[in-house]
């Protein structure tokens, strides 16, 4: 067939899917399913990654942060898990953050204590991330205030019941962030005054934060005076290693080597990529599943098409179509229906993603259009081949006499 | 005069199964530019199946095909589809024609999958085509919606679209009424004068037949009687 006539050959599968509408739909259903399936977990997974990674790029550079756990094993896998107190996890205290301190090259040293808790005041609730630190944290977490001020290392040492609110809790507790400085806040039985409001930084976490000194957790917050992880500052990048290994002799004095760890921010980065693209290669896998299932579908109904079509390419190889021609003209039509399929999936997964954006970092990307787009096609070749071939073979002397 | 269209002992075998079935065997025919043959048999005498052979839809088991000079009884699907659409015309006892295309589509369907760059606007020509035949009025309709009679001419204009050589008509009035199958038979046969087009016409009817210049009479899969 013409180069020109390539037109005329997808003109004409749009025209036999019209005649056909049901079962157009219903065939495309299996892809726009598949499609939306891979192009949704794609954009969860993607965008969950994304926010992690952010999470620890605003950490700022040269960072070093000890975990409770064998968190990140030597290989760079994941071998325990997170989150405090889980088994055989060590738990600092105060005499950790004391000798870790001790290590020259490292800036500043920031233990943190952290909960999730309600915070009351004006007799709203909100939910709090509060965590007990110094205050160099400011400067780990590249925080500045935009209304009051941060607190300061008096105030770790004198136990002052303070506290600095991330921008959004402060404006869902006082209506304006601004009228949050002076006031009291009530977290865990602890009664606490807003000295200052953080700039607006964008991030949920972090605009949600209660910081306060982590001398005045010791309490109620923190009736055992731990803490979840300790950040180094460490001031040049070469030292990265050198303040590592320190802190490794350090705490082995007190603890197992298995249950602590001593990382780098940007060996997490890795290690959230490497997991991340482990459970993205299984959300996928899982997918694929439907869109398998999908072209299943689509070979199904070509079979079902060629055999009702059987005279028209008797018809058809009569007045000259070629094998070629029959084959292009089906495969062409199995390939039309399945990247519908696959559009159709790819702007369903489009809104249903604009939608949980709101709740959910999840993306949409070039990767998941141009996945949707190739993936639609090769299933539409691959499962239109063998029912376009059967109608390309069909002996033109049998074809036109079928009734 | 060389024959347009020479068949030398041309065989044509099936297997149904285990068994060998001869459905055309040694046949031997010139067919000469412009002539009007009818090829006679009854059902099952191996008369459509040497009219495929004619119209290079098969080719044969044994023998020897030439078209224009040509031996074509070897060429591959894509060179002998090419030939076809370019050189043969069929007619069809059931019309053929394709439901879900208009009458206008389906007779410009042929220049679809024409490998040459076409010498005509096949819109225009088609048009011309049901003029001549009386049913331009009825371009936009779908098959199913107008007669026998319109449809069969809606078919040979089809046939007629590539400006063939040969016109193959396999029982063109075999669908139609005692009043519509003449006309259609004196429209074809005008097609010669025309068109300058060799026309073969298969049939069962004697009547049909002898209309012809040359007839031949097939029985199981052998010639007759040659050039009654």
């Amino acid at each position: 067939m013409k180069p020109d006539t390539l037109s005329d050959i997808f003109t004409t599968a749009i025209a036999s899917f019209k005649r056909n509408k049901i079962r157009t739909v219903l065939t495309s259903l299996g892809i726009t399913i598949g499609v939306m399936s891979v192009v949704l977990l794609i954009g969860l997974g993607v965008g969950l990654k994304n926010y992690l990674s952010d999470q620890f790029e605003s950490l700022g550079s040269n960072l070093v942060i000890v975990f409770p756990g064998n968190v990140f094993s030597d290989e760079g896998g994941l071998g325990g898990g997170f989150g405090p107190g889980f088994a055989g996890g060590a738990t600092f205290d105060e005499k950790d953050y004391l000798n870790l301190k001790k290590i020259p090259q490292a800036d500043y040293v920031v233990p943190q204590f952290f909960r999730s808790l309600p915070v009351t005041a004006n007799g709203e609730s909100q939910l709090g991330y509060v965590e007990g630190v110094t205050a160099d944290a400011f400067k780990i977490l590249n925080l500045s205030q935009a209304y009051g001020q941060a607190f300061e290392a008096t105030d770790v040492n004198r136990k002052t019941k303070v506290a600095v609110l991330g921008f959004a809790i402060a404006e869902k507790l006082f209506s304006s962030p601004e009228k949050a400085v002076g006031k009291t806040i009530i977290t865990g039985n602890q009664r606490l005054k807003v000295i200052g409001v953080n700039a607006k930084k964008g991030d949920r976490e972090m605009d949600n934060i209660v910081l306060l000194p982590y001398t005045t957790t010791f309490g109620r917050l923190n009736p055992n005076k731990t803490f979840f992880t300790i950040f180094f500052g460490v001031n040049d990048e070469a030292n990265i290693a050198s303040v590592i290994n320190q802190a490794e002799k350090i705490l082995a004095k007190r603890y197992d080597e298995d249950s602590f760890s001593v990382t780098e921010q940007t060996e997490i980065l890795s290690t959230v990529n490497q997991v991340f693209g482990i459970v993205n290669a299984i959300l996928v896998a899982i997918g694929s599943i439907s869109l398998l299932v999908g072209g299943i579908g689509i070979m199904n109904i070509m079979y079902a098409t060629v055999t009702e079509r059987t005279k028209e390419v008797g018809i058809r190889r009569a007045i000259g179509a070629t094998r070629q021609d029959i084959l292009s003209q089906f495969l062409s039509e199995s390939v039309v229906l399945s990247v519908l399929g696959g559009l159709i999936g790819l702007a369903l997964a489009s809104l249903i993603i604009l939608v949980i954006r709101q709740f959910f970092p999840a993306a949409i990307n070039l990767l998941s259009v141009v996945i949707a787009f190739s993936v639609s096609t090769a299933i539409g070749v691959f499962f239109g081949v063998f029912p376009a071939k059967r109608a390309a073979n069909l002996p033109p002397i049998e074809a036109i006499r079928y009734e | 005069m060389k024959p347009l269209i020479d068949l030398r002992n041309v065989s044509k075998t099936y297997w149904l199964g285990e068994t060998e079935v001869k459905a055309v065997s040694g046949i031997s025919l010139p067919i000469y530019r412009q002539e009007y043959l009818s090829i006679l048999g009854a059902s099952g005498s191996g008369k459509s199946t040497l009219m495929y052979l004619i119209g290079l839809l098969e080719i044969p088991s044994r023998g020897k095909i030439s078209f224009n000079g040509r031996d074509v009884s070897k060429l591959a699907d894509a060179k002998l589809s090419h030939l076809r659409n370019g050189s043969i015309g069929f007619v069809f006892q059931q019309f053929n024609l394709i439901n879900k295309f208009t009458v206008l589509e389906n007779v410009i369907l042929p220049t679809r999958y024409s490998k040459t760059r076409l010498k005509f606007n096949p819109k225009n020509k088609a048009r011309q085509l049901l003029k001549d035949f009386g049913i331009l009025d009825r371009q936009d309709f779908f098959p199913n919606k107008i007669s026998g009679g319109q449809q069969q001419r809606v078919a040979i204009a089809r046939a007629l679209i590539m400006n063939p050589a040969v016109l193959l008509a396999d029982e063109p009035t075999g669908n139609l009424d005692s009043k519509t199958g003449p006309e259609i038979l004196r429209l074809i046969e005008s097609l010669r004068k025309k068109f300058k087009t060799t026309i073969i016409m298969v049939t069962h009817e004697k009547e049909v037949a002898n209309r012809a210049d040359k007839k031949i009479y097939i029985k199981d899969g052998r010639l007759v009687k040659k050039y009654l």
